[in-house]
């Protein structure tokens, strides 16, 4: 359906490098844009509206470490520690320097990008495990140290920056529930989206991937390797600062508990289960990790309340009172599992299905 | 200087810890290539099972050999259920698979244990602490070394002088010449996640004689890391000096440069002398250096 006739009817540039080429993808991309900002935030849930917010931050965070991992091949462990510098740099500027929302927030993303690229320096001596250990060591020196304990003293909060109701608004819309950082969220996601996209089928995105597939070859080829790592460590550090920044919004109180080892791993888990380099993977990924844990938790809710299945499997009530193990006891075999069954991740299969239908019924 | 040798006896023992969970690290790696980030949460579960163990009554040494025989087993069981699918798999899946199994087992662990800290109780090791000179050690310390000793002699000898040892010395060395050579590598593979997992159950098991046991425990398999990176991913002796390097600093740190910080860098400072390392000599002290070609 999205197909089109054998051979190139165009007769612009601008229609070769058009997004969406056909009358059908238009529709579908409008109805999607109505279903996004009309028809969800005004009638589904306040409850439905926060998941869909955790899913757009893990969309938003992810994206960095897709850009590294899958367009880039340099591994990261540690894109928490950039996601907290631009969260807590976003923070300080609004609450000690009163700047308005927006100009901390593109602060806070040049802050976590030189940040990533400090850590990301030694790429150019080293790469694959040691650049995973490298990554790693960052998250525990920014999170652990620099943050806890001396970003956090800074003007004499505490551990936790509590942000008072009303400091965050752009221009004269006041962020102040839910739905509104759900909008703010929404149009996020676009942006990022679509730098992304342009990015990844510009000369920088395919020098990345030179690099991803061959780094010797691609610096026979001419690509300035070391410049365009770093330029891939501070966009993918950038990202996790505006992503970080972003979070501020739906958090009360931004404290160094929130950017831990877990979440860099777990955005690197999304990533693996959406699929690598593939942007698509990013949002499948984002939505199966944050769902399915819903999901299940739903699930067993559900069952305790059933006297029958509470007889048959005594554990139940036990299972959703430490319903967080359960997840990340859950979040570890589907990892593994993807990684053994399913190693292109859903992105593949998505878009196995949508050929399958695209050329269906005559599908050869 | 009663100080600087105070610790840097502490350090010792200590890092022989390190130096144990480090080896069985080392191994799985030099064997089979994988880079395992569990490291942490198999020393978490040798501690809990023997924990469980030593509180239904069992002595300590016979809680500590049934451990080494349920690492033995566990470690088959993960090698064959998790980590033979992947072989041939690029490098960045299977490190995904061992953070995977790091979840999973973490899951685990706190599901079945919670995560309040335990102790052993009654004390395994006598209180009294050992007077040398000046220096003063708890017995706890002396014992867990002379434990890690015993197992990194015992591994070391394994590795040496028997007959799977010396055909996973061979496959680690070449693994097709190995091969044609009728080695098994599966059973190198497995035995190899066997003794890793062995280890780390001990480490875990004595380190949390020292502090209790609970979750952050399983920090020991991520400090691991700075000191196999500083002995050279590849090398066995390289392991045990990197344990037992890491074990010193971490020590000296924490008396001489903590009083200069808020929180201290005890937690810290290893993962700063790793970045250091990594920058300056990143196949550490006796790694094999990996001339790449296209």
């Amino acid at each position: 359906m999205s197909f089109r006739p054998c051979g190139n009817y165009h007769q612009y540039y601008r229609q070769d490098h058009a997004w969406w080429q056909t009358k059908f993808v238009w529709g579908k991309m409008i109805l999607l844009g109505i279903f996004v900002f009309y028809l969800f935030p005004n009638f589904a849930g306040m409850y439905l509206i926060s998941i869909a917010n955790v899913v757009g931050y893990t969309i938003l965070s992810a994206m960095g470490v897709q850009l590294l991992i899958g367009y880039c091949g340099q591994v990261t462990l540690g894109h928490a520690a950039f996601l907290a510098m631009g969260a807590y740099s976003c923070v300080l500027l609004m609450l000690q320097l009163h700047i308005p929302y927006p100009i901390a927030m593109i602060i806070g993303g040049i802050v976590g990008g030189l940040w990533s690229i400090l850590f990301g320096l030694p790429s150019a001596r080293v790469k694959g495990f040691y650049l995973i250990m490298t990554t790693m060591a960052a998250q525990f020196l920014t999170v652990e140290f620099f943050i806890t304990q001396y970003v956090s003293q800074i003007g004499g909060r505490g551990v936790a920056f509590s942000i008072p109701p009303g400091t965050v608004k752009i221009g004269p819309w006041m962020i102040k529930n839910d739905r509104d950082v759900y909008y703010l969220m929404a149009i996020l996601v676009i942006l990022f989206t679509f730098i992304m996209a342009n990015l990844i089928r510009s000369k920088i995105g395919r020098a990345w991937i030179a690099i991803r597939d061959n780094d010797i070859a691609a610096e026979t080829m001419g690509v300035n390797i070391v410049l365009y790592k770093l330029l891939a460590f501070f966009v993918a550090g950038f990202f996790g600062g505006m992503a970080g920044a972003f979070w501020v919004t739906s958090l009360a109180a931004v404290s160094p508990e929130h950017f831990h080892f877990g979440w860099s791993l777990w955005l690197v888990g999304v990533i693996l289960i959406g699929g690598v380099g593939s942007i698509h993977g990013v949002i499948f990924g984002s939505l199966f990790m944050t769902l399915i844990p819903e999901g299940l938790k739903f699930l067993i809710f559900v069952l305790t309340q059933n006297p029958i299945f509470v007889n048959l499997m005594p554990f139940l009530p036990l299972l959703l009172e430490k319903f967080l193990f359960v997840k990340e006891a859950a979040f570890g075999l589907a990892i593994v599992l993807f990684l053994i069954y399913e190693p292109n991740g859903l992105s593949y299969r998505w878009w196995q299905i949508k050929n399958y239908f695209n050329l269906w019924p005559f599908s050869y | 200087m009663e100080i600087f040798l105070q610790l840097l006896i502490t350090g010792i023992l200590v890092g022989s810890i390190y130096a144990l969970v480090a080896l069985g690290w080392t191994l799985i790696y030099k064997c089979s290539g994988v880079l395992n980030l569990a490291m942490g949460e198999l020393t978490l579960i040798g501690a809990y099972v023997c924990l469980t163990l030593y509180h239904w009554g069992i002595p300590f040494l016979l809680a500590l050999m049934i451990t080494l025989i349920i690492g033995f087993i566990l470690g088959i069981l993960t090698e064959v259920l998790f980590l033979r699918p992947m072989v041939g798999e690029p490098v960045l899946a299977v490190i995904m698979v061992t953070v995977g199994l790091a979840f999973f087992f973490k899951g685990l662990v706190m599901l079945v244990w919670g995560t309040d800290t335990r102790v052993f109780s009654p004390t395994v090791f006598p209180q009294e602490p050992i007077f040398i000179g000046n220096i003063v050690i708890g017995q706890v310390f002396i014992w867990a070394f002379i434990a890690s000793i015993i197992l990194l002699i015992a591994f070391v000898t394994f590795f040496k002088y028997t007959k799977w040892g010396l055909s996973m010395q061979a496959t680690a060395d070449d693994e097709m010449a190995a091969l044609s050579l009728g080695v098994n590598a599966k059973v190198v593979y497995a035995l190899a996640w066997a003794i890793a997992f062995m280890a780390a159950g001990v480490g875990g098991t004595l380190l949390g004689n020292i502090n209790g046991l609970n979750i952050s425990v399983g920090y020991l398999g991520l400090l691991v890391l700075p000191a196999v990176v500083l002995g050279g991913l590849n090398s066995v002796p390289g392991a045990i000096v990197g344990g037992l390097v890491i074990g010193i600093i971490q020590n000296l740190a924490d008396f001489y440069i903590s009083r200069y910080t808020p929180g201290g860098v005890k937690d810290v400072f290893p993962f700063a002398v790793m970045v250091i390392i990594l920058l300056f000599k990143p196949y550490g002290l006796w790694g094999w250096v990996r001339i790449e070609r296209v």
